[in-house]
């Protein structure tokens, strides 16, 4: 066992020397059959790729946070990590207070099901109770602009319709750490700037973000702090604007 | 600090409404499309055993130490049933939610486990099926017995943890390798045909050692169990109520434990 580690105070996320490995084999392998073939013939081998490699940095309350990187640097991983989704390898991740991971709109989704049944389905897989959710249907309804559709089933929404759904019950959360991938730019313009809004009103009451992103721009006005990840290890840290300025460097040198 | 020692209850409750929420899902959804809707449930049951007790009944009803012969059938397909249900739908669960899985902290437990409240859901129902057959034979002998209720409590708890045992096994043997849908699809058929459903052990006049071999079916044990309480009216002795727990107990530490040191390693394979 790791010795439990107390976090002072004003810091909400301690990721210490993390590091992540996929292990996996190096053909694919998926029945019992090729498998025994290939364990007797000697030929089962494995193939290392350590996604992340001893990554430490800390995120202080009121702070948020950006991930910045090429394609395949980690960043997605290091998110499920912080959620608990995976575990890590090596090294150690402590949280403190309630974290929401927003890494896709509308997870578990039933096609079948109305729009509101799929309302209160998706909010307990977020975590929330049935009482909580009969409590936020009515703001989450009306965040969505899709009162006149809740009892029609999903598989007959538009996409836009489907992630406008899925980001209102998502964002109808008040955590202490919203982990959020990618999922800004949704819906229309009139939807997208009500999103910055309640994402700014989320900020201002004290949540702290952890965001992946490819916008610069985006990265910029949220977050205050970077980590910039380059395969899988911390490539520069620090305020936002010299974390980006190292990014963009580095794209326009290769 | 308060926050971390309430952790794990809220985790576990979080979980448990997931738990819930797919439950109820997967119950309507089974029925969404059907005019007849939950009807199906009790129907479907009842018109096996009725296509079974046609083929079987000259055959096999003779020896059955007086019980009816579609009674002694239906109940034993019913408890088959919650365990075939349950299983061969835990199967790919891990592998068919693997989106949740690596997108949210769904606990992985959930998918096998709602499978197995699934279908004992579904085992209500067929309930309600026997009851129903067990009031049209009275005439020809049926007899209810207070013993029925022994049905929830001990029998269910020992067969669900029977079947999540298994559930557990299963799931995370899928991910890993695929045929495994194959193989136990015939595992089931022999298991089916192994178990005491249609006919009965001691019709069947076997050597002392094939008999021994039947009975280390746990299955029989859950059929001959059921069977005692709902048709013969007997209260089962303290060994039999140790075999079932044993097997329930004993699979779903075995499943469970698989599951709980291998789910790390299985998420990177999703």
């Amino acid at each position: 066992m790791k010795d439990k580690i107390i976090l002072p105070d004003d810091v909400l996320i301690d990721v210490r020397n993390v590091s992540m490995r996929f292990n996996l084999p190096a053909e694919k392998i998926d029945s019992l059959k090729e498998y025994f073939v290939k364990l007797l013939k000697g030929k089962l081998k494995y193939k290392d790729f350590w996604a992340l490699n001893d990554v430490s940095f800390q995120v202080k309350r009121g702070e948020s946070l950006a991930l910045i990187g090429r394609n395949g640097a980690g960043k997605s991983t290091l998110l499920k990590l912080i959620s608990g989704i995976f575990e890590p390898t090596k090294g150690q991740i402590v949280t403190r207070g309630t974290i929401a991971p927003l890494l896709k709109l509308g997870a578990g989704f039933d096609y079948n099901a109305t729009g509101k049944e799929n309302v209160f389905l998706n909010g307990a897989i977020l975590g929330f109770s049935r009482k909580e959710m009969e409590r936020k249907y009515d703001s989450i309804v009306e965040f969505s602009e899709l009162k006149d559709f809740m009892n029609v089933p999903l598989k007959n929404y538009s996409s836009g319709m489907l992630t406008r759904l899925g980001f209102s019950i998502a964002v109808d959360v008040h955590p202490d750490i919203l982990l959020i991938d990618e999922i800004l730019a949704v819906g229309d313009i009139m939807f997208q700037k009500k999103c910055a809004a309640k994402i700014a009103e989320l900020q201002k009451s004290g949540t702290t973000f952890i965001l992946v992103t490819h916008s610069i721009n985006k990265a910029k006005e949220l977050c205050s702090k970077g980590v910039y990840l380059k395969k899988g290890t911390v490539a520069f840290q620090g305020d936002i604007n010299e974390v980006t300025k190292a990014y963009l460097s580095d794209c326009n040198n290769q | 600090m308060k926050l971390t020692s309430n952790a794990g209850a809220v985790e576990f409750r979080k979980s448990l409404n997931v738990l819930g929420s797919i439950v109820k899902r997967n119950v309507k959804n089974q029925y969404r499309n059907s005019f007849l809707g939950v009807v199906w449930t009790v129907l479907n049951p009842l018109l096996n055993m009725i296509v079974m007790a046609l083929v079987f009944s000259n055959l096999f009803g003779r020896s059955l130490q007086g019980a009816d012969y579609p009674v002694y059938l239906l109940s034993g397909n019913t408890v088959f049933n919650l365990m075939r249900m349950a299983t061969t739908n835990a199967l790919p669960c891990i592998v068919n939610n693997s989106d949740l899985l690596t997108k949210t902290r769904i606990r992985q437990y959930v998918f096998p486990m709602s499978n197995v409240f699934g279908a004992t859901v579904n085992f209500f129902f067929s309930l309600v099926a026997l009851i129903l057959v067990m009031l049209i034979r009275i005439p020809n002998g049926v007899t209810f017995h207070w013993t029925m209720f022994m049905t929830v409590f001990p029998f269910l708890p020992a067969l669900m943890l029977f079947s999540g045992g298994i559930s557990l096994l299963l799931c995370i043997m899928y991910v890993y390798f695929r045929d495994i849908k194959h193989i136990y699809t015939v595992v089931l058929t022999l298991w089916m045909y192994a178990t005491p459903l249609f006919y009965s052990l001691e019709a069947l006049h076997l050597s002392e050692t094939m008999m021994t071999i039947m009975q280390i079916n746990p299955m029989y044990h859950f059929v001959t169990y059921f069977r005692d309480i709902t048709i013969y009216g007997t209260v089962p002795s303290f060994a039999s109520h140790a075999i079932i727990y044993g097997w329930g107990i004993g699979f779903f530490l075995i499943g469970g434990l698989i599951f709980h040191f291998g789910k790390n390693k299985m998420m990177i394979r999703l």
